[in-house]
């Protein structure tokens, strides 16, 4: 059972004025099961 | 150029954007516009070398926040209305070649993180009635882009097949002691046992009684939460759980990365009340009948809006059981 992690979350503009938001967790493994 | 109109015969609005039709289709790997931007190499739509989960508007949106009032005026029988709504793409990983599937347990977790986020986000705009996630996967299903990716549509309605599972939870309801349909529906599938896949503390998943497709599947929240944003913690990492092993087990099924389209039904975020009446669940509707046979919405299913099927739901939820067990 997987545990909640700290999120945190980064809004940038892009070039063409759309947005991108960036998500990255406090816990996250690298690689693929 | 994002437009709707009215089908009175139907009653639904349909959505034009015809933008759409330069979206750019299956590019080879090394130009994939989902992967991370290298240095020294073309701009793709993640302007960092390297991410985990990202979320962007659609390049190519079928409803967009800035939508105007269509040059098309339509008449009183057919209207037209701006095509305001939003659409996100949603980026598993960047990692091309993995897929939902093959992620880690943990990195669903944080995708469903992500899915509540988006869900409250886009809720929470006025022009958006219902927040919409979902994901086609396979070229089977029309994908243009291979990268594991989902999709948001933030949509001005309440879009049909939504709008009629609520209006029949909603009857239930009242009909039936203020008891949730889906609650019941649930609990059927509990007791018969024949059609659950997998049976977890907080979630379930099990292809339903009256499934369209052969391998359909739907996953339930066992307490009647109205959306995403609503499920506990324990409750999120019991729908990760649930959810790695039954794409593990689509995935064994034909010895393929199996096609499918990934749908979540929630509450709309129009101010209604939704409480008892929405109950956030996810279908699956894999298009594959065998290895090399595809389900096809054709004749009496596009146009009777009757599916006919080849198979019961309790031969599929035995074959699909026994490859999520392993055996």
């Amino acid at each position: 059972m997987q545990e909640e992690s700290e999120v945190r979350k980064e809004r940038e503009a892009k070039d063409d004025g759309r947005y991108i938001i960036f998500y990255t967790f406090d816990d996250e493994e690298e690689g693929e099961d | 150029m994002n437009q709707l109109r009215w089908d009175p015969t139907m009653r639904e609005w349909v959505a034009y954007a015809t933008h759409r039709q330069d979206r750019t289709f299956l590019p080879p790997a090394e130009y994939c516009p989902l992967c991370p931007t290298k240095p020294g190499g073309f701009p793709t739509e993640v302007p960092r070398e390297s991410y985990e989960i990202a979320v962007f508007e659609n390049k190519f949106p079928s409803f967009a926040p800035n939508a105007q009032v269509p040059e098309e005026p339509g008449t009183t029988l057919t209207p037209t209305a701006p095509g305001r709504g939003i659409c996100e793409v949603v980026l598993y990983s960047d990692d091309h070649d993995s897929t939902l599937a093959t992620m880690s347990e943990r990195r669903i977790r944080n995708l469903i993180e992500v899915w509540a986020d988006r869900y409250e986000e886009l809720g929470a705009l006025d022009f958006v009635d219902y927040v919409f996630i979902f994901e086609n996967k396979g070229e089977a299903i029309g994908v243009t882009l291979h990268h594991p990716h989902g999709q948001i549509y933030g949509y001005p309605f309440i879009p049909p097949r939504p709008a009629k599972e609520l209006g029949a939870a909603r009857e239930y309801r009242a009909q039936n002691d203020e008891h949730c349909l889906h609650c019941e529906l649930l609990s059927q599938e509990h007791e018969d046992a024949r059609r659950i896949l997998i049976r977890g503390e907080h979630v379930t998943a099990f292809v339903p009684f009256y499934a369209h497709f052969p391998f359909e599947a739907h996953v339930y929240a066992h307490r009647c939460a109205p959306s995403i944003a609503d499920l506990e913690p324990e409750e999120r990492s019991d729908l990760a759980s649930v959810l790695k092993r039954l794409l593990a087990g689509y995935d064994s099924l034909f010895g393929f990365s199996l096609p499918y389209m990934m749908v979540m039904h929630q509450a709309p975020t129009d101010g209604g009340d939704y409480d008892g009446v929405a109950h956030f669940h996810i279908e699956f509707y894999p298009p594959n009948r065998t290895a090399d046979k595809l389900k096809y919405l054709a004749g009496s299913e596009t146009g009777a809006g009757a599916y006919i099927m080849d198979v019961l739901p309790e031969r599929t939820a035995e074959t699909l059981r026994e490859k999520i067990e392993g055996r």
